[in-house]
């Protein structure tokens, strides 16, 4: 069980709400059920903010939540 | 784990899905027919021949000779006449080459066979393609005994196919009289021996002293090929019971010399497959032009043939058609689903998909219970933490906001003084209540000035949805505060106006009597303003009341007094199928959901008559015209029958608001109590993006709520090429986003999504420090 490493926002141009920074790919971690995964999101660089796009929440990481539930 | 092997197996005997077909059952040899007659149906006759050869020690013999006892259990009797098995045989080994035999390893025990009658022959054919040697002693030519038993074998060329097919297999035929001395020389000179007593019939002893099942004789000597006498005293050798004979007793030989038990684990106890003949046409009998069929009336002929299967239970459900098997095999998915210790619990859906609605329970002649299956699996997850927590976690939180102070309540009848209770509850259900508050206010109304003693309210949830969900505990839990609401109102006599929560207050409070608002309601005056414009209307049965004849018999009487034609759909009553919303599939598994409705929706000919919420809603969904019963008897102001019957039911989040309004309403009405109505929540959503959010379990309340964060603490991001915003907060288990922009005096919803992995800087989580949730 893998996810694909690196999710851009879906489309336009975001910037931090907090901080008006652009937003950079930062590698972090994501966790469900006593599994962590490496990926890099958008996030303030500054603030450490965020962003997961609809393509992955309702692709890859439902696919992979799915998995992790029947283990 | 609940589940143990024995137990298992006494769940799968229940389904005969895997039992041969009567055909099969009654061939000495269990020749595959389906399967020969599926070959020859679809014009290979050459793939058929291998299933004959399989299975028939002697095909040409057999195919010339026997009497074809498959035949007279055809299904097909009565329906154009039994299929030309026995024929078709003919026209098979007539038009194919025969397949060439395993050659096994020789094997160490010789074997005699004394006699060469067709229970001899069909024995040393049998023992001789395992590898034994066998060794026949016979009295004249191995053939002679045969061509006079049988005069059809004279004309045929079966016999001199199978007499050469005998000689390449390690078989020796020996001349020698049949007498006493033989027997003893067999008997010590071989390891085993066979006794055919049709040869030998001198030699032969009575039938008592023979084990029918096994024919085993004595010491290492087995008996076959007796000769069968009618009632009327006519003794003849009938093919199929000494072919039978002589397979039995060769495969008591196998045991003897093997030394293993002859009877462990030899016959497979299965129960008889049962089959359906409703719908099926008949077709006559193909009879060949000549001595066989031609390719083309063969396969016509074997094209009658009705694959007789059971399936009855999988033909009515979309669920057990969705996982390709059938109660049988589930049942052993299931329990290798509860196996398991690692790996993935690739059952789960199967576990979870089932609409607990006991139709298959009701339809199988064995009464296989699929619903009993699925939730003691999904007990059994709960209990051992395998449950997937998304499968019913939206129902259950439904449940629990339906019973939270915001919508539950529960009002003794305010005529009633000085604290005397009411002498009945009447109890609506939190679906009716979702979905038609202003009828169960008026219905309320209805029994309060209708029966005396007073009728008091309580507003909640049931517990069904634990129930279903295998949440034992939380339904307990639940039970014990409906318990309490009842015990405060005196426990009085329950009227529920939901068939589901019928069965839930049976479980939570078994000693409380319960009957349904419409029993109640039919021993009333009908309402005045009762509909009388619609005429013929189908009626379908919730499957909860499918064992509660009180309800369904009410239901009727009240639709035909209000005017209403009723006409039964094909599966009603206790038959009937689920609406989709039954053991929370719909929660579970929406898709499969709305393919149960859709499928009910097409079996209903007219306007549906439904008598429970859900199944009207569930209908309506599938734009079927579907009226609640509640539509007959409390028709709504100013809107036409035709009209109520094709209106949506509520969403989801317009199910937990009704709740709330529903509760207002009557606190202000009967407890004058003031019960201010919620602020607006300032967050415009698009119908067609409400929509999307309801199929992803996305409420408003979520929407409100994730804005409300973002805006008020700024942590949001901003799109420069549309000036939208994107927030996320995660109250519980899931995080939930929205991109929204801020338009005048108003904040519009663009798009939403969630998800329930937890990522830290999202959600409102702190960045670089998430939780393993």
């Amino acid at each position: 069980m893998s996810m694909a490493p690196d999710y851009p926002p879906d489309s336009g141009e975001w910037i931090c709400g907090v901080c008006c920074a652009p937003l950079r790919q930062v590698k972090m971690q994501v966790f469900y059920l006593n599994s962590a995964f490496d990926v890099s999101l958008p996030s303030c660089p500054e603030c450490g903010l965020t962003m997961i796009p609809k393509s992955l929440a309702e692709g890859k990481m439902l696919e992979v939540e799915m998995l992790l539930e029947d283990k | 784990m609940r589940f143990d092997q024995s137990r298992l197996h006494e769940i799968e005997a229940r389904c005969t899905q895997e039992s041969p077909p009567r055909c099969q059952v009654l061939c000495p040899f269990q020749l595959d027919v389906r399967a020969f007659l599926t070959e020859m149906a679809q014009g290979h006759p050459e793939r058929a021949r291998k299933i004959l050869d399989r299975a028939l020690p002697l095909p040409g013999i057999l195919a010339s000779i026997c009497g074809h006892p498959c035949e007279g259990v055809c299904l097909r009797h009565g329906l154009g006449g039994p299929l030309a098995v026995n024929k078709l045989e003919q026209t098979c080994l007539a038009a194919s080459a025969p397949s060439r035999p395993l050659s096994l390893p020789p094997k160490k025990f010789s074997l005699a066979i004394l006699g060469a009658g067709l229970a001899g022959l069909v024995a040393a054919a049998e023992l001789a393609r395992k590898g034994y040697p066998v060794t026949v002693f016979c009295a004249a030519s191995p053939t002679a005994l045969l061509t006079t038993r049988f005069p059809a074998l004279r004309t045929g060329d079966g016999l001199t196919s199978d007499m050469e097919a005998l000689a390449r297999l390690p078989l020796t035929f020996e001349e020698a009289k049949l007498d006493a001395a033989l027997l003893a020389h067999c008997e010590t000179g071989f390891d085993g021996l066979l006794l055919d007593a049709d040869a030998a019939p001198s030699l032969a002893p009575e039938e008592e002293s023979i084990d029918g099942p096994t024919r085993y004789w004595r010491d290492n000597v087995c008996c076959a090929g007796r000769l069968t006498l009618t009632p009327t005293g006519h003794v003849f050798p009938e093919a199929a019971r000494q072919a039978g004979e002589g397979r039995r007793a060769a495969q008591t030989l196998e045991r003897l010399v093997g030394k293993v038990s002859l009877t462990a684990a030899r016959e497979k106890q299965q129960g008889s497959l049962h089959v359906s003949l409703e719908g099926v046409a008949p077709v006559p009998r193909i009879n060949p032009g000549n001595a066989l069929y031609t390719p083309e009336e063969a396969r016509e002929e074997a094209a009658r043939c009705l694959r007789c299967q059971c399936l009855i239970c999988v033909r009515e459900c979309a669920y057990l058609q969705k996982y390709k098997g059938y109660p049988r095999v589930y049942a052993r998915q299931i329990y290798n689903n509860a196996s398991i210790v690692q790996g993935f619990h690739t059952a789960n859906a199967l576990v979870n998909g089932c609409a607990l609605c006991g139709q298959c329970e009701q339809l199988c002649p064995e009464n296989f219970s699929m619903a009993d299956l699925c939730l003691t699996a999904r007990e059994d997850m709960v209990e051992r933490n395998c449950m997937p927590a998304p499968a019913h976690e939206f129902a259950l939180e439904d449940m629990e906001s339906a019973s939270s102070p915001e919508c539950a309540l529960a009002l003794n009848d305010i005529s009633l003084s000085g604290g005397a209770h009411s002498a009945r509850l009447f109890f609506p259900g939190c679906q009716l209540a979702a979905s038609r508050g202003e009828q169960t206010t008026e219905l309320y109304e209805h029994l309060r000035g209708n029966l005396s003693g007073g009728v008091a309210l309580l507003l909640s949830c049931c517990g069904i949805p634990a129930h279903w969900a295998g949440r034992q505990a939380v339904f307990t839990e639940h039970a014990s505060a409906l318990r309490n609401h009842w015990d405060s109102l005196g426990r009085p006599e329950i009227i529920a106006a939901c068939s589901s929560c019928i069965k839930a207050l049976d479980l939570a409070l078994p000693e409380a009597r319960v009957v349904s608002v419409w029993e109640t309601l039919n021993a009333l005056p009908l309402p005045q303003r009762h509909c009388a414009e619609i005429s013929t209307l189908s009626v379908h049965d919730p499957c909860t009341a499918r064992h509660d004849t009180n309800w369904r018999n009410a239901v009727r009487e009240l639709a035909r007094k209000c005017g209403a034609h009723l006409e039964e759909p094909r599966l009603t009553g206790q038959d009937t199928s689920c609406c989709g919303y039954g053991g929370l599939v719909a929660c579970a598994q929406p898709d499969l959901a709305a393919e149960m409705s859709a499928n009910r929706a097409a079996a209903l000919p007219h306007t549906a008559l439904a008598s429970c919420i859900m199944c009207r809603d569930r209908l309506a969904t599938q734009d079927k015209g579907c009226l609640h019963l509640l539509d007959l008897l409390f028709p709504r102001p100013h809107m036409s029958a035709q009209n109520v019957a094709r209106e949506k039911g509520p969403g989801l989040s317009a199910r937990r608001a009704n709740r709330a309004a529903l509760r207002r309403l009557l606190v202000r009405r009967f407890l004058d109590e003031d019960a201010p109505e919620p602020l607006p929540t300032g967050v415009h959503v698009p119908p067609e993006i409400l929509v999307k959010l309801e199929e992803h379990h996305i409420l408003l309340e979520d929407i409100a709520q994730a804005v409300a964060w973002a805006e008020s603490s700024g942590r949001y991001f901003k799109n420069l090429e549309n000036n939208r915003r994107l927030g996320s907060y995660r109250p519980r288990h899931v995080t939930f986003w929205v991109e929204y922009s801020r338009e005048a005096d108003k904040i519009v919803l663009h798009d939403a999504w969630r998800h329930r992995m937890n990522t830290p800087g999202a959600g409102g989580n702190a960045a670089h420090a998430g939780e393993n949730a």
